[in-house]
This record gives C-alpha cells, sequence and structure tokens, in this order.
C-alpha cells in the first residue's frame, strides 16, 4: 500500500511537471490578441486616408480567431500618458473581424473622425495600445529613425520579428512572398506519406494506449482510500505506541491456543447427527400473517 | 382573326419559355447516371436492408439533387439563398457531424471496451487504412489537403469523413461522403474475403474469455477520462470526440435520461435525415461527376481493405505475445474499423461460419467502439497536420 501511495504521489508530480513545462501560451480571444502590425511614419506618395490625404499611418492586427472591438481602448506615443487618445466604443468601424485589420492616422487632427489621432508618430517614436483601464499595455513598439514612404512592420501579421517591409502593405499581410500551405509543407518533407502514417499511428496508438493503461488500472484508482493517502504517515514513535497498544498478554494468548485446540480436538470424521430435509407445516394463521403486519406501499 | 393567331404565338411561346424551365431540356446524361446511382442506393437500402437509416436519405437525396434546372431560381444546393443551400451549411460548416456523435455516445456502450481494454489497440491498428490511403492518394497526384480527406474514409465514419472534407476539401466532401457510406453499407462484402485469406482455420476458432462486468462507476469515468485524454492529446479532435463522450456520459450517468433519450433518439434521427439528404443532393452531376470522384471511390475501397488488414494482422502479432487461454481470435481485428456496428457484426457472422458456438459480437464491440475514438483522433492529426 506504502508502495503504490508512492508511485502515485510521483506520479502526480511527474504529470504535475509537464504540465508545468509544456503548459504553452494562453490565448486571450480579446483586445489582448491586438497587436500593432505595421507603421508609415513618412508618408511621402504612400496610402492616402479617407480625406486624400498623405500622412503617417499604422495597422492594428486582430490575431484572434474571433472579433474583437477596439473601441474603449488607448492609443498613445507617449509612455507617461497611456490614455491620451480614446477610441469611442459601440462604433461599427473599430470591429476587427478575425485575422483582419484597421488602419488608424497619426495625422493629429482628430475633428476628422475616430481613426484620426490627436498625435502623430514621429515626435516620440513611440507607439502602444492600452486596456481600456488605461493601466494594462496590450502592445508598443519604439521604432528607430525611417525612411520615406517605406513601411515597418512585423515580417509576418503578429509575429514578434519586426522590420522594414518590401511593400507597404495597409489592411493586408505584411508577408508578400509565396505562401505555402502546412499541408504542402508536410508533403515536401514527406512525399510518399510514410512520415504521416509513422507520427499519425504513433499518436493514436499513444492516445489509445493512455486510455488502456487507465482503464486498465482504472478500479485500483478509484479503491484508494484518499483520506488514508493524503493523511500524515505516522512517526515511528507512535508506531511504537500503536504496537505496543495492541500487544496481547499471556493469558489471553493462553485462551486463544486452548481455545483452538478444543476446536480441532472436537472434530469428527462421522457425524452422529442426521442431516435431513422435512417439511413442517403450520396452521394458517391471521395474526402472522405479513399482510396486515407490512404497511402497504406509499402512492 | 389576327388577335387570336398572336395569342396562340403568345401561348406556345410561353409554353416553350416554361419548356427551357423544365428538368427533360437541362438533362444531361451525368444527370441520369447519377439519378441511376440515387436509386440503386435506395434499392439497396429497401431490398437488401443495407444501412437504410443513411442510404435512403443519401439516396433520396442523389435524386433531389439532379433534377436538372436553369440557375438562378435559388434551387440548386450551391445556389446562395436556397433552402437546400441552407439546409447544406450544417454540412460544410461541419455543425452535422458532431451532433450524430453527440447521438452515438449516448446510445453505445463501452462496457466490452472497458472490461478488456487492451482491445483498444485494434481500434489504433485499423486506423492504417487511413494512412495508407493517403499515402496513394498523394502517388495518385491529388493534393495533400485532398489526400488527407479522401484518407478519412478509411476510418469507416461518416460523420468524421464529412466533418474533415468539410475542413480540408470541401468541393470533394460529396464524393468522399458518399464513398464512405456505399463502403460502410459494403463492409459485410468487403471484409469477410480479407479476414479469411489472413486467418488460419485454427486461429478462426479461438474462443475468448467472456466479458468481465464493468461497474457504474467505470462506465461513467470512461468519458471523462476518455474526453480528457484523447483531447488532451488531439485538441483538433475536440468537436467529435467531445461530443461523443459528452453524449456517453449524459447515458451513463443515469441522472440525465431525457437529455440522453433526445440525444440518441429524435436529435440524431433529425441530423441523420438532414446530412443524409443533403450529402446526396451536394452529387449534382455537374460538379460531383469528375475523375476525381472515380479515384476516391477507388481509394475508398483500397482504404476499407488496408484498415481491415491492419486490424487483423495486429491481432495476430498480439497473439504472438499472449499466453494460451488469454489469445485474441484475429476475426475481430476487422471491428477495428469504425462502421458500428456492421463490422462487429461480419466478426460475429465470419466466426459462427467455423464455430456455431463461438459468439465474438461482445468481443468484437471493442474494436468497434474503439475505432470510432481512433478515427476521431486520426481526423484531429490530419486536420492538425494539413489544414
Amino acid at each position: 500500500m506504502i508502495k503504490s501511495n508512492k508511485t502515485i504521489r510521483f506520479s502526480g508530480a511527474l504529470i504535475a511537471l509537464v504540465l508545468g513545462l509544456f503548459a504553452g501560451n494562453t490565448y486571450a480571444q480579446s483586445t489582448r490578441d491586438l497587436r500593432i502590425n505595421e507603421l508609415l511614419v513618412i508618408n511621402d506618395s504612400n496610402y492616402v486616408d479617407d480625406y486624400g490625404q498623405h500622412c503617417a499611418w499604422f495597422e492594428v492586427f486582430n490575431s484572434a480567431y474571433n472579433t474583437v472591438d477596439i473601441g474603449g481602448s488607448y492609443l498613445t506615443n507617449d509612455p507617461a500618458n497611456p490614455t491620451k487618445y480614446y477610441i469611442p466604443k459601440g462604433d461599427p468601424i473599430t470591429q476587427i473581424p478575425p485575422r483582419n485589420y484597421l488602419v488608424f492616422y497619426a495625422d493629429n487632427v482628430p475633428t476628422r473622425g475616430i481613426l484620426h489621432l490627436n498625435f502623430t508618430l514621429d515626435e516620440t517614436n513611440y507607439l502602444a495600445i492600452y486596456e481600456g483601464n488605461g493601466k494594462n499595455l496590450i502592445d508598443a513598439i519604439k521604432f528607430g529613425p525611417q525612411s520615406p514612404d517605406v513601411s515597418f512592420g512585423r515580417l509576418t501579421d503578429g509575429n514578434h520579428e519586426w522590420g522594414f517591409l518590401e511593400k507597404t502593405t495597409p489592411l493586408a499581410n505584411n508577408y508578400t512572398g509565396t505562401i505555402v500551405s502546412a499541408g504542402e509543407k508536410f508533403v515536401e518533407m514527406d512525399p510518399y506519406g510514410v512520415g504521416m502514417a509513422v507520427i499519425a499511428m504513433s499518436v493514436v496508438f499513444a492516445a489509445l494506449i493512455l486510455l488502456y493503461i487507465v482503464f486498465k488500472n482504472t478500479k485500483r484508482l478509484y479503491s484508494i482510500n484518499f483520506k488514508k493517502l493524503f493523511s500524515r504517515e505516522p512517526t515511528k514513535e507512535a508506531v511504537a505506541e500503536i504496537a505496543s497498544e495492541v500487544e496481547i498478554s499471556g493469558e489471553v494468548n493462553a485462551a486463544i491456543a486452548m481455545a483452538l485446540y478444543l476446536y480441532i480436538s472436537e472434530l469428527h470424521d462421522h457425524e452422529e447427527a442426521i442431516l435431513t430435509i422435512k417439511k413442517v407445516s403450520r396452521t394458517y394463521s391471521p395474526w402472522s400473517s405479513k399482510i396486515y403486519g407490512l404497511r402497504n406501499q406509499l402512492r | 382573326m389576327e388577335h387570336s393567331g398572336n395569342f396562340l404565338t403568345f401561348i406556345t411561346d410561353h409554353l416553350q419559355q416554361f419548356f427551357t424551365y423544365t428538368a427533360f431540356a437541362n438533362v444531361t446524361a451525368g444527370h441520369i447516371i447519377m439519378i441511376c446511382v440515387g436509386l440503386a442506393f435506395i434499392y439497396l437500402a429497401i431490398a437488401k436492408e443495407y444501412e437504410p437509416m443513411l442510404l435512403i436519405p443519401i439516396g433520396f437525396g442523389i435524386l433531389v439533387g439532379n433534377i436538372a434546372f436553369l440557375p438562378g431560381l435559388k434551387i440548386g444546393i450551391y445556389e446562395s439563398g436556397s433552402v437546400l443551400n441552407y439546409l447544406y451549411f450544417g454540412v460544410l460548416q461541419g455543425i452535422y457531424p458532431p451532433l450524430i456523435f453527440l447521438g452515438i455516445g449516448a446510445m453505445t456502450d463501452f462496457s466490452a471496451l472497458i472490461s478488456n481494454p487492451k482491445l483498444m489497440l485494434i481500434g489504433a491498428a485499423a486506423q492504417l487504412g487511413i494512412f495508407g490511403a493517403y499515402a496513394i492518394a498523394l502517388l495518385l497526384g491529388f493534393s495533400p489537403s485532398e489526400a488527407g480527406a479522401i484518407a478519412i474514409i478509411g476510418g469507416a465514419d461518416g460523420p468524421t469523413a464529412i466533418f474533415l472534407s468539410s475542413k480540408l476539401a470541401p468541393e470533394l466532401m460529396g464524393a468522399i461522403a458518399i464513398s464512405a457510406y456505399s463502403y460502410m453499407a459494403l463492409v459485410p462484402v468487403i471484409q469477410p474475403p480479407v479476414m479469411r485469406l489472413l486467418t488460419t482455420k485454427k486461429e478462426r476458432l479461438i474462443r475468448m474469455k467472456p466479458p468481465r462486468s464493468v461497474s457504474k462507476v467505470e462506465k461513467v469515468l470512461f468519458p471523462i477520462i476518455g474526453m480528457l485524454l484523447t483531447c488532451f492529446i488531439v485538441p483538433s479532435g475536440l468537436p467529435l470526440l467531445g461530443m461523443l463522450f459528452f453524449g456517453n456520459l449524459l447515458k451513463e450517468s443515469g441522472v440525465t435520461k431525457r437529455l440522453a433519450d433526445t440525444a440518441k433518439g429524435p436529435m440524431i434521427d433529425i441530423v441523420t435525415i438532414l446530412i443524409g439528404l443533403t450529402v446526396g443532393a451536394s452529387t449534382q452531376a455537374t460538379t460531383f461527376l469528375t475523375a476525381k470522384s472515380v479515384g476516391i471511390f477507388a481509394l475508398g475501397a483500397a482504404s476499407f481493405i488496408i484498415a481491415t488488414f491492419g486490424g487483423v494482422m495486429f491481432v495476430k502479432i498480439i497473439n504472438i505475445f499472449l499466453k494460451e487461454g488469454n489469445k485474441m481470435n484475429p476475426l475481430i481485428g476487422n471491428a477495428g474499423v469504425s462502421a458500428v456496428p456492421d463490422s462487429a457484426r461480419v466478426s460475429q457472422v465470419v466466426g459462427l461460419e467455423y464455430d456455431k458456438t463461438n459468439h465474438l459480437l461482445m468481443h468484437a464491440m471493442g474494436p468497434n467502439v474503439a475505432g470510432v475514438i481512433g478515427s476521431a483522433v486520426a481526423a484531429g492529426i490530419l486536420l492538425g497536420f494539413l489544414s
């Protein structure tokens, strides 16, 4: 029992360790999934805003797989003032569809609409998005000197690697090269499907072997006395004390020995009594009838 | 007189115009072929009782989908806004298959599997059919996503095939679903020759130990632990595995009888009708009758044969390591392909041919339901790698 307890404790610790080691990223599916994706600080002849003007702009990417409303969040170019520009709530334009984009214009002309901010990007070379409480930072970027009409952005949407992009891509994928699907990549390495068969069969077997192991031991698992398992193990002194408590006196031992002797010596090969089945007839009496003695079932 | 002449022209013009709307004017040889296929399905379902619950809705769906019409009237299954298109949404977005899995979970008794957990491994081995078909599909020139979607036919599980193909290759879904359901109906024809070929007479006579009784606690724990373990390994299988085990918990908990009854009764019936009819209707000749569809049918047959081979050979290999008295009858190996309960019934029928008193059905149900889990896990893996 002690051994199995140890095994269970060891397994528990091992599972916790594995979970700890392999615990991956958490995906918030909320404003925390928004990313500053691309920005153009010096716009001489590039993307024009809804007023036909060339001004600095930046793109926010929704990396989640659900629509995220950026309304209610804050944008700033000043780390000391996180609530510099409040993005109004309730406007359909602030709803960013899954894996999609929204472009803001940093032209310091906020009267032109909610996408036109009250700051520019070249003042501080810093840009950040804060949550609605104005305290929790969602994303920030500190960038260096910029070239005219060359955008600075994440090399692939939402990724952590930044650089100057070959093409400016407002409201589009930052990566403009050929996109190879996961399947095509897989087949490039495994053209005959042998790798797939090996990996996939191993995973299927692993899943079902795991189930096999668990259900082979389920009975043992739920027959464990968890009270005993999680109670403290008694110390040596306590064990000795319990042992001394259950120690039996000589008189009791003698009595048990006598009883055993009598029991064994009284055994017979041939019994004198006769075992038979005899019908015992009892006359009926309403006083002994069960139907009067038992209560009727409640309806 | 002139007026009546004009009226006659008016009538004939409109009759002619009406004729252009009729199916007689628009029918092609492809439509006729598909209508014949639909009629064959209905015949097999009624006369031979091959999977009637599936073949009747699919067969009739094929008839519905192959009534030729002029496009633009919001009639066809592929026309946005048509009634059939709305019903088809559940197939395209993979809504129906998890609902069917919920019902399957609510009607499946996993006792055979819990009492002899090593039978689970047969369910894993039979998934070889999926990956064998995947390799052949790649060799035949299908794209990786198409190959993955076609390969799942080897899992012998209609809802899983529809679910995966809707994600990986929606344009092939009709052919894949029809192929999967056709071969599931033909399990009693495809599997026995392979089983006989791979086993000796002595092996076919092996008697297995009767399964032990399974406690309620074990039955309740199975869906909970099963879901957690399998979905932790393959989260992409969550829609199918989650619903399968949820349905089973409704059944085994004993306190949600009404929910379990609905899941395994009216709900699965409704979804089966919708999925069968719409999948059948999606086989419109203009989109269905292609060389690819023929390839898919050929690959479907190959995958079933490979799956049966995998299951039977796995039992034979395992038997080498098992003591006399604990050995398994290789005739239950075919049941690892999940077509529940047909493939288990095949094990029973073939077993009885050689020993009238050797009933393999209960033993075969173990790998059979393990096959359902295995094919859902395999679908999750393919989705994870290829989408």
